[in-house]
């Protein structure tokens, strides 16, 4: 019986974070305020390399979750899902989730120890970004339906194909690209700095533009495969697993701060000479938004500490958070703007920049009818 | 000091294994679920007969009776009054303990009695009642229930019109109760009645003990939608009890009810075993769409994976919770949050399943598994009104944990006898 025991640690734990969540908050508010959303999400690259550079060096955020023997700190999706959650209430514009959970992820996922000690040591110390090509027209993350291809030829690997929604893909230094070769979906690795000349990427217009998703278009770009040929159905599961749930704490973030715009907006908005959030109308609809924000905490809170614990338990769990943290952001960011009523139909209230960030989250592994589908895949039924 | 608190857990939790060892036998294995194996029953309320009803009750007690004589009838308890004296961690490893041994249900004892009415004596009540009714209560040898709502007071409790009036050196009380569980198997209850009608409706009530087998105590089962009767009217009719009978102040007992009242909203946002586990298991979910052909449907798997969704961010919550508290520290909405759910998940569920199952679900065809779900439906509407409704909930959510206004209203300052009341004119 280790209740006590686990009760003594978990509540050190708690202090620990508290103290990274509060740093976090304090540098977030300083560096990415609203104003600097607004002025980021309209130009090109969509974030500000002086404050990525701080992020990396002060804060060593994407060392948090990349082990010690490659440069990070050790610490996991816990460690993480904090970092997330301070992200998401303030619509960071940053290449953090991009190079952390996606790009960093698939290097971890293919367990090529030597394409991680190359790579991922300048992830940690912020001097390369990096992020996961995947999908293409259809938006689809089966690798099956994958029409990028790789060839080899003279002793060295080339793709060709068009990626499209990459996130960060016009400015990330290190793209891992999902390629067909005649063993399977396989993964690769262009370095960008090498060989930017063979990579053309350009913005895609988006409804989100604190999130920057990209067409990349590869013409017998050189690439270096990253395990073993074939290999890439399972990575990309892998990296959907622990990024949908470093996904479910920046949703889950941005949840709570729509129910805190509603609240405080609910507490001061006089209407027939009373807060509106004395109706009960007004007061129920702030209920469910609670009620959807605490699953939604708990669920990627949860998904966070079965992932550290490498519970066999995690990738149900992983599902469960991303389904409901997506539901729970969408949910809030709509109830938000019905609170606010005309004011937060405005360009100027900041409701409609969560609205925007909750369904293109919300869509990016699939939308529901696939995330839907992977909890119940993901207990076999 | 970490270490002396693990060690001391490590060591409680060996005395109650080498306990219940002594006087248990392992909980049977119930290994994986197979679609049309084992008790198909989906009940929520128990409506057994009542020969089966009072057996389970004797069980229960001397069950409880055997835990208390070896020092876990009470583990939080003052030891004046037989109790342990030990902690809420102590009480949880107990309860983890115990659940992995097959032992009687005394949910009838301890959710209303050792659960909330216990905890209200111990607080407020006077230095007799406290001698004579809770070592009596933990040892197993008296139920309690609570004698709080009434026809005329539901959601608005501080709106009770039981009365209760000075005769000699103690009270008369006259008025109906309603929704009272255990009452036919309690010897003691704790009522609410009106004292002062000319105040404010939360500052003229009183709260007393009142033992159930006093005369003027009528005690009527009330059948509920289901078809059983899990409930009961109490009708007290020029019940007279002592003063010593009296808990806290004269006219100060909405705060006894708000004691009670907490520890309910704790009690009932902790459920989750029992039908409720098993209805909302995966397996048996899947189950039964496998055995009804409907596992391919794109709109049932899609209404299923978002009810298993819903549950297991619900398990989330309160595994959450249940680490707080191991950590000393108090949950937060959580249980509130969680309570809400548990009567949307099971209302889901059933939904669903009945659904699935079609007009199995209707009239019974005899086969395993199917119009057995008809008594979880019909209980369903219980879970979104008992404990508090959900209009109630989120009011209470939204002032306490969003701090949003209560509805301005005259309610909680005219006195009570001038509020507008359901089937009664406001007197003068």
């Amino acid at each position: 019986m280790s209740a006590a025991n686990g009760a003594a640690n978990a509540a050190a734990e708690d202090t620990e974070l508290d103290e990274l969540r509060a740093a976090l908050r304090d540098f977030l508010a300083a560096k990415s305020s609203e104003d600097a959303v607004r002025k980021l999400m309209e130009v090109e690259p969509r974030y500000d390399p002086a404050v990525w550079t701080q992020l990396a060096e002060q804060l060593r955020l994407p060392a948090l979750a990349i082990p010690e023997r490659f440069g990070g700190d050790g610490f996991g999706l816990v460690e993480l899902g904090v970092a997330m959650e301070e992200a998401g209430r303030v619509l960071l514009c940053s290449p953090f989730f991009a190079t952390v959970a996606l790009g960093a992820q698939a290097l971890l996922a293919s367990g090529d120890e030597e394409a991680c000690s190359r790579y991922l040591p300048d992830i940690a110390a912020g001097r390369a970004t990096s992020t996961f090509a995947v999908t293409e027209h259809e938006g689809s993350w089966d690798t099956g339906r994958m029409n990028t291809h790789a060839t080899f030829e003279g002793g060295s690997w080339s793709l060709t194909g068009e990626k499209l929604f990459v996130v960060d893909g016009t400015t990330a230094d290190l793209l891992l690209v999902v390629a067909q070769t005649e063993a399977g979906p396989s993964l690769f690795v262009v370095d960008r700095s090498a060989e930017g000349e063979a990579v053309t990427a350009e913005p895609m217009q988006a409804i989100d533009g604190t999130r920057a998703l990209a067409r990349v278009l590869f013409r017998s770009t050189p690439a270096t495969i990253v395990g073993p040929e074939g290999s890439a159905a399972a990575v990309v599961e892998r990296v959907i697993d622990t990024a949908s749930v470093a996904l479910a704490a920046e949703q889950a973030g941005g949840a709570r701060r729509c129910l805190e715009m509603s609240a405080g907006y609910a507490r001061e908005r006089y209407q027939f000479g009373r807060p509106i959030g004395s109706f009960q109308a007004v007061k129920h609809k702030c209920a469910d938004m609670l009620v959807q924000v605490e699953l939604a905490e708990a669920a990627a809170r949860e998904a966070a500490r079965l992932a550290d614990e490498s519970s066999p338990e995690f990738p149900v769990a992983a599902a469960t958070a991303h389904a409901c943290c997506s539901r729970a952001y969408m949910f809030a960011a709509m109830e938000n703007i019905q609170v606010h009523g005309g004011i937060g139909f405005t360009w100027e209230h900041p409701a409609h920049l969560y609205f925007r960030r909750a369904k293109s989250s919300q869509l990016l592994f699939g939308g529901p009818a696939v995330y839907l589908e992977r909890v119940l895949e993901r207990l076999h039924v | 000091m970490e270490q002396d608190v693990e060690q001391d857990a490590a060591e409680f939790a060996a005395r109650a294994r080498a306990f219940l060892d002594a006087h248990a036998e392992p909980a049977p294995d119930r290994g994986a679920f197979t679609w049309g194996e084992g008790d198909d029953r989906m009940a929520y309320f128990s409506a057994d007969p009542p020969d089966v009803d009072l057996a389970k009750v004797k069980q229960a007690r001397a069950w409880q009776r055997i835990r208390h004589e070896n020092g876990f009838g009470w583990i939080t308890g003052p030891a004046q009054y037989g109790g342990r004296g030990l902690t809420p961690v102590h009480d949880l490893i107990y309860d983890t303990v115990e659940s992995e041994y097959d032992v009687p249900d005394t949910g009838m004892i301890s959710v209303v009695g050792l659960g909330m009415i216990g905890p209200t004596i111990l607080a407020h009540a006077q230095q007799s009642m406290r001698d004579r009714w809770l070592p009596a209560m933990y040892r197993g040898d008296a139920i309690a229930c609570q004698l709080f709502s009434e026809p005329g007071a539901g959601s608005d409790l501080a709106s009770v019109t039981t009365r209760a009036v000075r005769e000699g050196d103690g009270w008369s009380i006259t008025g109906q109760k309603v929704w009272t569980s255990v009452a036919q198997h309690s010897q003691i209850g704790l009522a609410l009645a009106r004292t002062n009608p000319d105040a404010p409706k939360h500052r003229g009530i009183t709260a007393f003990l009142v033992p159930m087998d006093a005369p003027g105590v009528d005690i009527r089962p009330l059948r509920q939608m289901t078809g059983g009767a899990d409930f009961n009217e109490v009708f007290l009719t020029d019940v007279h009890v002592p003063d010593e009978n009296r808990l806290g102040e004269v006219d100060g007992g909405w705060t006894v009810a708000l004691t009670t009242l907490m520890n309910e909203r704790a009690t009932v946002g902790s459920e989750g075993a029992g039908p409720v586990g098993a209805a909302l298991s995966p397996d048996r979910l899947a189950g039964l769409l496998r055995a009804t052909g409907t596992i391919g449907d794109g709109a049932l798997r899609a209404r299923l994976a978002e009810l298993l969704v819903d549950a297991m961010a619900t398990g989330h919550l309160n595994a959450r919770a249940l680490r707080k508290l191991r950590g000393g520290v108090a949950p937060g909405p959580e249980m509130s949050v969680s309570k809400l759910m548990y009567g949307q998940n099971l209302t889901k569920a059933a939904h669903l399943i009945t659904d699935v199952l079609g007009l199995r679900a209707v009239a019974d065809t005899g086969q395993w598994g199917t119009y057995a779900w008809s008594e979880m439906l019909l209980a369903t509407p219980a879970l979104r009104i008992l404990g508090g409704t959900e209009e109630i909930m989120k009011n209470i959510l939204a002032e306490r944990v969003l701090g949003l206004p209560k509805e301005p209203g005259i309610d909680t300052r005219s006195p009570f006898r001038e509020l507008r009341r359901s089937g009664a004119e406001a007197s003068k």
